[in-house]
């Protein structure tokens, strides 16, 4: 069983990324940092100009790419590889920067709110321990069954990640139904094992 | 124990970032109290890093980089605290709050309650949008609300105590979703008063005494 465990906490993972993310929260190493941003840039750049509207011009990319490494660098220290994988958290710090960007070009300058983004997109490890290490699917698996997803599953899960879009718009858009695209999603999550949900309760025994 | 969560799709929603803000709201101040949602949204969250991952690379523009580092160096290293909570706030009621949603209570001051009938009091909460209301409701304990539809989507989120209504009970964590045109008429159990998160999209407004008399659970006023 415990090797079971550690296959599901490190296995696949390309976990290089993971430690070098580490060691930028660690010791602010700046050597570390320049080479997640030579791999991770061009990532977001890419995962960015696949996203273009009005909200978000394509010169905005460059843009997003530094602020996005700029937040990264900052957070870092709260970032725990047993956690989530580099890639994961990173994308998470990415969708929290479109989020704010897209609010500060739509809102009036009057219009300011208590909260921020990362407060209701909240990431922070100290209140989530414990919950992690029994999660039954890591980003190389979940990389691989999307891939292998059928056309319309992998478009609408594509449209929700990479194009901010409700499933109403992509409904309207798409001239589907508001079920047919809920189910597609449903069943592309139940695909890809995405909401396994293992009882936390049983850990204890199992390590 | 929670027994009603949101479903797969909005958690998918509020994992890829296109759930409006208040109903995100909503969904963090569920997760923050619920294990199993919380691991669901973890799990969702590494279909956002598998993505990255299988996104065409394209090169960032020459001096990017250096540019980042020059900010970076610039900047100072311990970011500034967050403003403390407000300490005035010893109400009873809103301690041991979801983390968000202390965010939402003002600072050093009191929330402005509004008597809505004498079981019924609400109080705005400000977030910085207008396509949804934010706000406390509280129910006295053993208070019926009169029976009330609401113009658009509704979303409630039990934070302290439990009601029912004619389709089950609710209790603290427990996430409600009614379309529009759902009438209920909830009640809160004789124990305790019941606080409740409700975020309700902005409804057509219907202005008159007519208006008043089709919805006189809220008058809608965004904040």
């Amino acid at each position: 069983m415990t090797n079971t465990i550690t296959a599901i906490t490190t296995g696949g993972r390309d976990d290089s990324w993971s430690r070098l993310l580490e060691l930028v929260g660690r010791e602010r190493d700046e050597v570390a940092f320049a080479k997640l941003f030579a791999h991770f840039a061009p990532l977001i750049k890419g995962f960015c100009l696949g996203n273009i509207n009005a909200n978000f011009p394509p010169d905005a990319a460059d843009e997003i790419v530094q602020e996005v490494m700029f937040k990264v660098w900052q957070k870092s220290p709260s970032y725990d590889a047993t956690k989530a994988a580099a890639s994961t958290w990173i994308y998470t710090v990415m969708r929290n920067c479109r989020i704010d960007l897209m609010r500060r070009n739509q809102r009036s300058t009057s219009d300011s709110g208590v909260l921020e983004i990362d407060d209701i997109w909240d990431e922070s490890a100290e209140d989530q321990a414990y919950v992690y290490l029994m999660q039954a699917n890591n980003e190389a698996m979940i990389q691989q069954s999307f891939a292998q997803l059928p056309h319309e599953q992998r478009q609408v899960l594509t449209q929700v990640y990479m194009q901010d879009k409700t499933h109403q718009q992509i409904a309207l858009e798409m001239g589907l139904p508001l079920g047919t695209v809920k189910s597609r999603v449903r069943i592309g999550l139940k695909k890809m094992q995405i909401l396994v949900v293992n009882a936390v309760g049983n850990r204890d025994e199992k390590m | 124990m929670i027994h009603y969560h949101p479903d797969d799709n909005l958690l998918a929603e509020y994992s890829g970032g296109s759930l409006a803000l208040a109903l995100s709201l909503s969904v963090c101040a569920h997760i923050q109290l619920c294990v199993d949602c919380r691991q669901k949204v973890a799990s969702l969250n590494k279909i956002g890093g598998a993505l990255l991952n299988l996104s065409a690379a394209e090169p960032s523009t020459p001096g990017n980089f250096e540019q980042l580092m020059q900010r970076i160096h610039q900047q100072p290293e311990v970011p500034a605290p967050r403003l403390a909570i407000a300490e005035h706030n010893v109400d009873p009621m809103l301690t041991h709050l979801p983390k968000v949603i202390t965010k939402l209570l003002p600072a050093g001051r009191k929330l402005k309650w509004q008597r809505v009938s004498s079981v019924l009091k609400t109080a705005r909460l400000s977030t910085g949008q207008k396509d949804y209301e934010v706000a406390f409701q509280c129910i006295s304990k053993g208070g019926k609300v009169v029976e009330h539809d609401h113009g658009g989507l509704e979303v409630t989120l039990v934070l302290k105590g439990s009601f029912s209504d004619a389709q089950g009970i609710y209790t603290e964590g427990d996430f409600l979703v009614r379309d529009a045109g759902e009438i209920h008429r909830p009640t809160a159990t004789l124990n305790q008063d019941c606080l409740c998160l409700s975020v309700v999209a902005a409804p057509v407004r219907v202005t008159g005494f007519l208006g008043k008399l089709i919805n006189p659970f809220l008058s809608f006023k965004p904040a």
